[in-house]
């Protein structure tokens, strides 16, 4: 059981505290990524559309869901008849369609939030829910029931961003490459950020989230990478002190879990650093002697990616 | 999605066999520490039921004057104080 520290109450905190009492209740905005390879067994995606359709049910708390599919995708499914019906009988039917070009996934939050954000009011919240996972499993369908809870945390409690946080043994993957590599580089390029956002997640990639239309706003006119997004956004929550909650969605795991392979580990983390650095560049490239600082952390990061990739080579062969 | 009409107990638990008082605190009484105080059974472990309308609800343990995070909980906030406190939703 951890103790919790006194803390003084930053001055966006404040006047957030001064806001909810008299704030409307926004609505909600759906995205839904829609799976970059199309599953041959569509028996998740139909769970997954079957609930779409509950929320478009509710036009007064959701807004119309968007469903973002990567052209892509799109054509690589030329002339599959079991893809162009359920795109057209069921994606179509409870969701609006965002077809957009996309260099990795992250680009595809960016459209679709960003479209979300165009159409949405100052009181709204935005949903990313990932279309690659097995919500048809029993575990899926329990997960279905909560991920309500993001936006809803937003509206009840007056926050900035309500991370997903999906639960996996210490072994899992995911994990040795958030534990090894995501925040060992992130405690190398921003330490006391990183220590704030491990107070709240153990999963800063998290997929699932919801965001508030003011912050979504102030991330959007910022430089958006095509991945790692969620840890990108994490940071700037802390940098701009908005509030942060955290919130277990239960279990699930994506529909290429247990194929995690070296490679692809290799290179989550290999992007990881990519980003932070691109990130930390922006941030102090205007202070005098930054390069000289950069420099060293540059070498510190080669050790701790070098340290990451010997680990996951370790466990993942 | 779930209808929100009933009020629901919630059974609290803590753990913490050596303390002298333990009480639940939230935004659903104050953050007064003598509204809801938890009791020790022979087992050494606290705990109290409350009654709660459904939404999202901030709390924590104080436990000896120490606000303390439910290790049980399914999300973490902050309070009004920007201390960390524990989060759960009631449906």
């Amino acid at each position: 059981m951890k103790k919790s520290s006194v803390r003084r109450v930053p001055a966006r905190a404040a006047a957030s505290q001064a806001r909810s009492a008299s704030r409307p209740r926004g609505r909600i905005h759906p995205v839904v990524i829609y799976p970059f390879r199309h599953p041959a067994d569509l028996s998740h995606l139909d769970r997954l559309y079957r609930w779409i359709a509950e929320l478009a049910a509710e036009p007064a708390t959701y807004a119309r869901p968007v469903t973002v599919v990567d052209r892509k995708t799109h054509h690589s499914m030329a002339g599959n008849a079991a893809y162009a019906g359920f795109r057209a009988e069921t994606v179509g039917v409870h969701s609006e369609i965002l077809d957009a070009w996309c260099v990795d996934t992250c680009q595809m939050w960016y459209s679709g939030l960003g479209q979300a954000y165009d159409r949405g009011d100052s009181d709204d919240v935005y949903w990313l829910i990932p279309g690659d996972f097995n919500y048809g499993s029993q575990v899926g369908q329990e997960v279905l029931s909560r991920l309500h809870d993001l936006p809803e945390i937003l509206l009840d409690l007056d926050q900035d961003f309500c991370v997903g946080e999906i639960t996996t043994d210490h072994n899992n993957p995911k994990q040795l490459i958030d534990t090894y590599g995501t925040f060992a580089l992130l405690y190398t390029w921003f330490p006391r950020e990183a220590q704030e956002i491990r107070e709240y997640t153990e999963r800063p990639r998290s997929e699932f989230f919801a965001i508030r239309h003011e912050f979504l706003g102030h991330i959007l006119r910022q430089r958006w990478f095509a991945y790692e997004q969620t840890m990108v956004t994490l940071l700037h929550a802390v940098f701009q002190q908005k509030r942060i909650s955290r919130f277990c969605v239960g279990q699930i795991t994506d529909l290429h879990d247990g194929g995690e392979t070296l490679a692809s580990a290799l290179q989550q983390v290999e992007r990881t650093e990519r980003v932070l650095k691109t990130l930390w560049r922006a941030r102090h490239e205007s202070d005098p002697g930054w390069i000289a600082r950069y420099r060293d952390l540059e070498r510190q990061s080669e050790i701790v990616r070098r340290t990451a990739q010997t680990l996951l080579q370790n466990l993942l062969t | 999605m779930t209808p929100r009409t009933t009020i629901k107990p919630i059974n609290f638990l803590c753990m913490a066999p050596q303390a002298q008082a333990v009480s639940l605190v939230g935004d659903f009484n104050g953050w007064n520490p003598q509204a809801h105080p938890m009791r020790q059974g022979p087992d050494k472990a606290w705990t109290i039921t409350v009654d709660f309308k459904p939404g999202h609800h901030r709390y924590a343990f104080l436990v000896d004057g120490a606000l303390t995070l439910d290790p049980r909980a399914q999300g973490i906030t902050r309070n009004d104080q920007n201390q960390r406190v524990s989060l759960m939703p009631v449906s």
